[in-house]
């Protein structure tokens, strides 16, 4: 099924701002609670950021996409890119603490790729209150997700 | 949506979106639409004035183009650069496009999109039967 909303933009880091704010009109018009959609936007805005750090050689204008499904109270929210996938990356030039947020807000996450081979984060989150924070790098309906190391 | 649609979107500076909504956009639309708009054309230093109208214009199509696509989906770029603001609406059907600016019209204020936008072009989408709808804004 096609996601709610896709919104694809250069992976640059003014363009999270753009995806904060598409979550804050996400918010309003699916009445999320204040509380749970800053969680959203600050695990999103991690996942951005490590698409803007870490997916493309320094110079190159690759892209990002967000992806959100809203399904029986919960959202599933994707952010993809076509880069170099999710490595080990010893000179990190951040904390290294982005996808540990992501777990710590997101009922699961998913590190991988979809069916059309783009790197993917993939979050989700309980609308109806506070759900059990499972991390896991593997897909269980497809398949698809290999397990990863942290960007 | 493919990684070279993806692609070809975003190959312009300035800010270049695009925004795809479906499985019964019509709620999702406006909300969406105008929050990415805003944070584009505020990065751009528009003038609130114009921004407002770029903002209405918004409006006026996310109203009325749920009614009009020819798959269920709206597919809006956006793309504001060197103070013009261009606004394609896509994959509408064959008489999408025409009927959304005629639903634009207003008693006594007249056409909503035409009052904001420099231009308005209705344009056959590639290949398909689709029509899509062009707005051209400015920021002065």
């Amino acid at each position: 099924m096609r996601p709610d909303i896709e919104l694809a933009l250069a992976a640059r880091a003014e363009n999270i701002a753009i995806v904060r704010h598409a979550l804050g009109g996400l918010g309003d018009a699916l009445a999320i609670p204040p509380h749970k959609l800053d969680d959203i936007r600050i695990a999103v805005s991690e996942a951005c950021a490590n698409v803007v750090l870490h997916a493309y050689p320094p110079g190159s204008d690759g892209q990002m996409v967000l992806a959100v499904t809203a399904d029986a109270g919960r959202l599933i929210v994707s952010v993809r890119d076509w880069g170099q996938g999710i490595r080990p990356r010893p000179d990190s030039p951040g904390l290294g603490l982005g996808l540990s947020m992501i777990a710590a807000l997101a009922e699961e996450v998913q590190l991988g790729h979809d069916s059309e081979q783009h790197t993917e984060v993939r979050m989700t989150f309980s609308l109806n209150g506070s759900g059990e924070h499972v991390a896991t790098g593997q897909r269980a309906s497809t398949g698809e997700h290999a397990a990863t190391s942290e960007r | 949506m493919s990684s070279n649609a993806v692609e070809q979107s975003a190959q312009a500076t300035g800010t270049t979106a695009r925004l795809r909504l479906a499985n019964g956009p019509g709620p999702l639309a406006r909300p969406v639409l105008c929050r990415v708009v805003s944070m584009a054309l505020t990065r751009a230093d528009w003038p609130i004035d114009r921004l407002d109208d770029a903002l209405l214009a918004c409006d006026a199509l996310c109203a009325h183009a749920p009614g009009y696509t020819s798959d269920g989906t709206l597919t809006f770029d956006v793309n504001a650069c060197d103070g013009t603001l261009e606004l394609r609406l896509r994959d509408l059907r064959t008489d999408g496009a025409a009927a959304l600016v005629r639903d634009a019209r207003l008693p006594g204020v007249g056409n909503v999109l035409e009052h904001v936008a420099e231009r308005v072009l209705i344009e056959p989408d590639g290949q398909s039967s689709s029509s899509q709808l062009v707005l051209v804004i400015r920021s002065g």
